[in-house]
């Protein structure tokens, strides 16, 4: 058997692309980083746990977004159409509802844990940062959500939560409009809730999250208590 | 592996693949397709087009009634999910299939001129579905239809 033989078909791919753009070296360093024994715990899971939970998210999103309809008329009702007439509609429906609660308690649960362990403290202020932006992405993820099924939970919930913000002095009614895209809630705010669920909001969290990954992965993560 | 593996017993080379290995590769490679499976089954289902209502028994529907589409008038209805043209005219009810035998835009009656005609080429039928003008190549295909009582009933298959 000759050399070039032996070699398994994953790693002639990985020479094919190592030949021509040389990452293997730098991946390997990046990659191979061995989590150190004071942190193989159930707790220090909580991070990881939150960020699959975002990943379901992304792709139940997409897959609800192919057959919800953004207006007052065909709301509610693109969501029965969802639960009672699309296959597995009421999977994804439900996996995307459950997944978004649990998602906002592994984000506490990962606070607390950072807290407990007092991982936040120098050199990691900033880090700590990042992930409070990523609770309130994640919150206001929540709670644009929260208003398109266009029932009344939603219509009441989202009517009650953005009235606090009209309650700061001076500019309260502006930013309530603003919030709104209306004075009371109507089709104008399904659609800005939707653009803010759809689009602003991924975008800004992954940003966030690569920022937060890159900052783990430059200083390693805390010693021991 | 399609490498011809060493006899059993040989130990010059030995054998690439240990059993415990094997035995390894066929767990992980099983729990990751029953994963991938499992996951993608739902998701390919999901969006895969629903079904939409089924359609009347013998394939026959009832689109419309004579009040709705009087004498002179029109309209293109989904007949098992194709578009079909009904038009009301003197000499009886007509059905012809609504997609134009050119590019497949679909045909709407324009009531003024009294012919059937296709928005995107500017091509025109005549009720019995022949091409007057324009690009299209072959007529309408022409579907069965029968008024029972004031109630427009086209047949599913082309006639």
């Amino acid at each position: 058997m000759e050399a070039a033989h032996k070699r398994s078909w994953s790693t002639r791919v990985g020479d094919w692309f190592d030949e021509r753009f040389n990452v293997r070296g730098p991946l390997q360093t990046f990659l191979s980083k061995p989590v150190p024994k004071h942190a193989i715990r159930w707790y220090f899971c909580l991070g990881g746990l939150t960020f699959t939970l975002f990943v379901i998210q992304g792709v139940t999103g997409i897959l609800l977004s192919l057959y919800y309809k953004p207006t007052p008329e065909e709301a509610y009702d693109s969501i029965l159409f969802i639960m009672n007439n699309v296959r597995f509609g009421w999977l994804m429906r439900s996996i995307h509802s459950w997944s978004a609660t649990l998602m906002i308690a592994m984000c506490v649960a990962h606070m607390l844990r950072v807290y407990i362990t007092g991982s936040f403290k120098k050199p990691r202020e900033l880090n700590w940062v990042a992930g409070v932006i990523l609770l309130l992405l994640t919150l206001a993820f929540g709670f644009t959500g929260y208003l398109l099924p266009w029932d009344q939970k939603a219509l009441w919930g989202s009517t009650v939560g953005s009235e606090i913000l009209g309650i700061v002095p001076w500019i309260g009614d502006a930013l309530l409009g603003l919030l709104r895209g209306s004075p009371d809630i109507t089709g104008l705010t399904i659609t800005r809730f939707y653009g803010i669920h759809m689009l602003v909001l991924p975008v800004l969290t992954f940003i966030f999250l690569a920022i937060h990954f890159v900052i783990i992965r430059r200083q390693g993560i805390s010693g021991p208590l | 592996m399609t490498e011809p593996v060493p006899e059993a017993g040989s130990t010059s080379a030995g054998p690439e693949v240990s059993r415990r290995g094997l035995l390894k590769y066929v767990l992980l490679g099983f729990s990751a397709l029953a994963t991938a499976a499992g996951v993608l089954t739902p998701v390919i289902a999901y969006i895969w087009p629903p079904a939409r209502a089924a359609a009347e028994a013998g394939g026959r529907v009832a689109v419309a009634t004579t009040a709705d589409l009087p004498v002179g008038q029109g309209a293109v209805f989904s007949v098992q999910n194709k578009p079909v043209i009904v038009i009301n005219t003197e000499q009886g009810v007509r059905a012809l299939s609504a997609v134009c035998t050119h590019l497949g835009c679909i045909v709407f009656w324009n009531p003024e001129r009294q012919v059937i005609a296709c928005p995107c080429h500017e091509a025109y039928f005549s009720i019995n579905g022949a091409v007057i003008s324009g690009p299209p190549p072959a007529p309408l295909e022409v579907y069965r239809v029968q008024v029972e009582g004031d109630e427009i009933v086209v047949e599913g298959g082309e006639s």
